[in-house]
């Protein structure tokens, strides 16, 4: 299961925040943990740079684009490299929808095609399209390019 | 919002200032969704209203009923629009705001004729919020159309239908099974991700029904996979049906072994290490087997991206566990890990290393941690200390050195949990190893001369006041102990009391002395204090009035409180509830202990270290098995319990009832505590018995029986079964179960049993008592030492053929298992290529009689294995009981 995906601006402030089969009580402690984890080790780290994390049974990849910083939280099948998968469709998606790497303002203002990217990208804790370009067709309520 | 005079060098500045959805507010988003009912609709207008509402929800902020079913209401408006881009938003915002079963009905028509659209993208997405926000009832209107889609020659239409089948799965079992036939065609798809969906959906559905699967991983390793997610998938599948299956008896080789091997050569690295992962995990994997997928992992050690090092290191981290020397080529490569800038890498590389080391590379390796330990937080510290814990059991002469570091750490800055895992490991050392006690209890005393958690002081005073005493020179550690009674916090002064007044008890030559400091703190300034004080400076003197006798005094100190704290608490509450001249009765409070309800017990696992609150201390399960056993009259005659197994499980994973059973071992008695589990949440148990059969189990014959009165939903429940046996004779024997019960049905809306219930049964598993099950695992520290003075006059040497075996490991490991031993100094361990292994094992045999065994493992020419086996103990029929158990197994 894709526990979460959440994105936060430079400052630790959450831009989008997706929880999947996390109890309400427990979000709280995720986000504070993960704009934690970006604060400590995210100083100087180059775009789309994959870092990792675990504890226990569950896993943790994360990067930075431009002035955002994501996190993808999984557990099971969803281990460290499912991960990589999920958040690297996630950045190539928002760049392509942005056109370039973001600054806030940028992503901010893709908001709404940036929340249909993730809707295309996670479905409720699984992982439902891979491709950018399918991505960015689907949001338009366009066939796929190979179909 | 457009500032049309700032500069274009300012732009920046400006992004950050004007944020779109700068002082956002929930009530004025909601005012402006009021366009969702204009008769004009302004499609933009109306998807910048959803992205606000969608940056809302985004941000945690949540909607009242009522604010939630006037949106719903109003984005249902939103259909009569034909604008493309709207309608997108207005799926995923139907699917946010996930409407209650009542207000569903507006949406569906909307949705059903999308889905019966010709635009497939309007089906697609239909389907997904169909299945979002659907019940039972209407999905089997819709069932149909779902079908249709899984084949649906549009990947996208097909993907939706097949993920929403995993989804439904959960909640809706019996309609998606009916949909096998279209989801195995859909395996078959020519589209990457839906053969992956579809793959993932069908093993759900028939993960049951193991020829089925069987038969899916056989045709598709053969055939083509075409996402590596999917590969991935069918990697794990496979290992499922490989432990299953066993190996081929006739060729000796693991079905499936070549296809794991060849996807270690795969391009998508995804694809490599899953399949280097299920190599590594098969059961009884050989050297051989396991070889290639450490070559690739060890490759990926060096890897530039931290995820792939990662992995890479977790994998092998996992292998260490069982196959040290597998790993032992790694090392140099683990070892430049170490200085890792990502710390999670770091920790592995470094517990690895502890768990493959050998005891000449200890040193080495404790001068490498001690500079790492001081740049890692504490949840990193706490995995190190506990690898250093095991690394110190298996190498018990190096004890010194790991102490010392041990207690040097100790001293250094952390918080609670770093420390508690500190002082919880070198208890665990002292008790374990006897040499390193009184070192060990001196680095816990100059410990608590500066410790900041109450909690592990009073922990480490109890502990001391325990083992403190039986030392050499016990007054050495008086001065610590009264220094607590005059530097600390009321808690901490009145467990020292105590502890102070148990060195009294113990040691003859110090009472005059501690009567002394225990008349001091009559003058505490704290009443429990005082009090501890008056009580055990009466205890002690000895006038009667407190205790009468020396062993009652002991016991009295010593003895466990042996009433569950809950069940004290709550009869404490009752009591203070309704007055009564009648003083209160401890003898009153019921012993036997509650089980916790499932939920509860099962971990959360995804909890962030530092984040909850700290694990309970650790307690010993035969300390819980004697208490519970005790308070069990039946049971209380039985005596001192030898030992408990560990739990064997007598069902399989995700049936109705879930049964485990634990065997405790008496001398003359043996007990089975079966513990059951109702995982039908529409059925109550009642009068839960196990009816056991004993015709294979000559010597043991039926007793008694305790059943369990009632067997909630979810709420485990124990009823046991005990069997009178020859005193002290390791019996052996194989007993059959079948649980029986009446059963009632529920009614899941108010949770009320039914008042008739019927009678039923249920097959479980046999179980069986070994030779095992009599002896305990005890180490010694110094094998040699001991096995010298225990001498050779109950010596007793034989030589045995094991016949044609796997490898040295396994022989070692089966003749370790059948005797149910402790290694001692890592001896479990082969080193690989050998030809001879010796390994040496202790351990209690019932009657309490020490036994130790000098076992030494060689090949001849035609790989025939051979073993001497040389076993010393206290007495020698037992030496010859060990002969029994090897020749007769």
């Amino acid at each position: 299961m894709l526990l979460a995906v959440l994105m936060a601006n430079s400052e630790g402030n959450i831009l989008v925040e997706r929880f999947n089969g996390v109890p309400a009580e427990e979000r709280l402690h995720w986000r504070s943990f993960l704009v934690k984890l970006g604060a400590d080790n995210l100083k100087g780290v180059k775009n789309e740079e994959l870092l990792v994390a675990s504890h226990k049974s569950v896993y943790i990849v994360y990067t930075v684009l431009g002035d955002v910083s994501i996190f993808v939280v999984g557990k099971d099948e969803y281990d460290e490299l499912a991960l990589s998968e999920a958040i690297s469709v996630i950045t190539s998606a928002i760049k392509d929808v942005c056109g370039k790497v973001p600054t806030e303002r940028l992503f901010l203002d893709k908001y709404g095609k940036i929340c249909l990217c993730l809707d295309e990208i996670v479905w409720k804790g699984l992982l439902e399209n891979t491709d950018k370009d399918r991505i960015k067709r689907l949001i338009r309520l366009k066939p796929p390019t190979e179909f | 919002m457009a500032q049309p005079l700032l500069k274009k060098d300012d732009d920046r500045d400006d992004e950050m200032e004007y944020s779109p959805f700068l002082g956002i507010e929930k009530g004025a988003v909601l005012q402006e969704a009021r366009v969702f009912n204009d008769p004009q609709l302004d499609p933009r207008r109306c998807s910048q209203v959803i992205t606000k509402l969608l940056y809302l929800l985004n941000q945690g902020e949540t909607f009242t009923k009522i604010e939630a079913t006037e949106v719903f209401f109003a984005v249902t408006k939103l259909f009569q629009s034909k604008d493309v881009g709207l309608r997108r938003m207005v799926y995923l915002m139907i699917k946010e705001l996930s409407p209650s079963a009542d207000e569903v009905i507006i949406v569906t028509s909307s949705l059903m004729k999308d889905m019966n659209s010709r635009t497939d993208m309007y089906r697609a997405n239909a389907i997904r919020v169909l299945c979002r926000i659907t019940d039972g009832t209407l999905l089997t209107q819709i069932e149909r159309y779902l079908k249709q889609a899984i084949v649906d020659k549009n990947p996208v239409v097909a993907s939706a239908s097949l993920v929403s089948g995993i989804h439904l799965l959960q909640t809706n079992p019996e309609i998606v099974k009916r949909w096998s036939n279209e989801v195995q065609e859909a395996v078959q798809s020519r589209a990457a991700l839906v053969q992956f969906h579809a793959l993932g959906l069908l093993h759900q559905i028939r993960q049951n029904d193991r020829l089925a699967v069987s038969k899916l991983v056989t045709s598709l390793t053969r055939g083509t996979v075409r996402s590596p997610l999917a590969q991935c998938l069918l990697i794990r599948y496979t290992s499922q049906v490989i432990r299953e299956s066993g190996m081929n008896n006739q060729t000796g080789e693991r079905p499936f072994y070549d296809y794991l091997e060849g996807c270690l050569r795969h391009k998508a690295e995804m694809v490599i290490f899953e399949a280097a992962r299920a190599i590594t995990e098969l059961s009884g994997v050989t050297s051989r087997e396991l070889n290639p997928a450490i070559t690739v992992l060890q490759l990926f050690l060096s890897s530039s991206k931290p995820v792939l090092r990662f992995a890479a290191v977790r994998t092998l981290n996992k292998v260490a566990m069982t196959h040290a020397t597998a790993v032992t080529n790694c090392n140099i490569d683990m070892e430049s890990l170490i200085s890792d800038q990502n710390r999670s890498i770091a920790t592995l590389a470094i517990t690895t290393l502890l768990k493959t080391g050998n005891e000449s590379s200890v040193d080495r390796l404790m001068k490498q941690i001690t500079n790492f330990m001081s740049d890692i937080a504490d949840e990193f510290k706490i995995v190190v200390v506990d690898a250093i814990r095991s690394l110190c059991l298996k190498f018990p002469l190096k004890y010194r050195s790991l102490m010392n570091f041990l207690s040097n750490i100790l001293r250094e800055e952390g918080g609670f949990d770093y420390k508690k895992a500190i002082v919880d490991s070198i208890v665990i050392l002292i008790r374990d190893i006897p040499d390193a006690k009184e070192s060990g209890l001196l680095h816990l005393c100059e410990f608590i001369e500066d410790c900041e958690f109450t909690y592990l002081s009073t922990q480490i005073l109890h502990f001391l006041g325990n083992e403190g005493p039986k030392t050499s020179d016990p007054s050495k550690y008086i001065r610590y102990i009264y220094n607590r009674v005059i530097l600390e916090n009321a808690t901490v002064r009145a467990a020292a009391v105590s502890t102070l007044a148990k060195f009294g008890a113990t040691v003859d030559s110090l009472k005059p002395r501690i009567f002394i400091l225990l008349k001091r703190c009559l003058f505490d300034n704290d009443d429990e204090v005082r009090d501890r004080a008056t009580l055990y400076l009466n205890t002690l003197g000895g006038d009667g009035s407190v205790v009468e006798t020396d062993s009652a005094m002991k016991e009295f100190l010593f003895g466990s409180f042996d009433i569950p704290l809950a069940n004290m608490e709550t009869s404490l509450k009752n009591y203070i509830q309704e007055p009564s001249e009648e003083p209160f009765d401890i003898d009153s409070v019921p012993k036997e202990v509650k089980s916790q309800p499932l939920a509860e017990k099962k971990a959360p696992g995804k909890k962030p270290t530092g984040l909850g609150a700290p694990p309970s201390a650790p307690t010993s399960a035969a300390d819980a098995y004697e208490k519970l056993l005790l308070s069990i009259p039946e049971f209380a005659s039985f005596g001192k319990l030898f030992k408990s197994s560990a739990p064997v499980e007598l069902t399989e994973a995700e049936t109705e009832y879930a049964v485990n059973v634990v065997k405790h071992i008496f001398d003359n008695h043996v007990v089975f505590q079966y513990n059951c589990t109702n995982t039908i949440p529409e059925q109550l148990l009642e009068n839960v018995v196990v009816v056991v059969d004993a015709s294979e189990a000559e010597e043991f014959s039926e007793i008694a029986s305790k059943p369990l009165r009632s067997l909630s939903y979810d709420s485990p429940g124990q009823t046991f079964v005990a069997f009178g046996k020859p005193e002290g004779v390791p019996a052996v024997g194989k007993f059959s179960n079948m649980l029986r019960f009446i059963v009632k049905e529920v009614d899941p809306s108010t949770g009320e049993a039914e008042e008739d219930g019927v009678e039923d049964e249920y097959q479980l598993e046999d179980l069986e008592v070994v030779a095992a099950d009599y002896i305990l695992k005890v180490g010694v520290s110094n094998f040699k030492n001991a096995w010298e003075s225990m001498g050779p006059d109950c010596e007793r040497v034989d030589e045995y053929g094991l016949g044609p075996r796997e490898s040295l490991t396994e022989a070692v490991n089966a003749v370790i298992s059948l005797l149910g031993m402790q290694p001692c100094e890592g001896t479990e361990v082969v080193a690989s290529n050998s030809r001879s292994h010796t390994c040496l094992l202790s351990g209690v045999y019932i009657g309490n009689v020490k036994v130790l065994v000098r076992l030494s493992f060689g090949i001849d020419g035609q790989k025939e294995f051979a073993m001497k086996l040389a076993v010393r103990s206290e007495d020698e029929s037992v030496s010859d009981a060990i002969h029994e158990i090897v020749a007769s197994g």
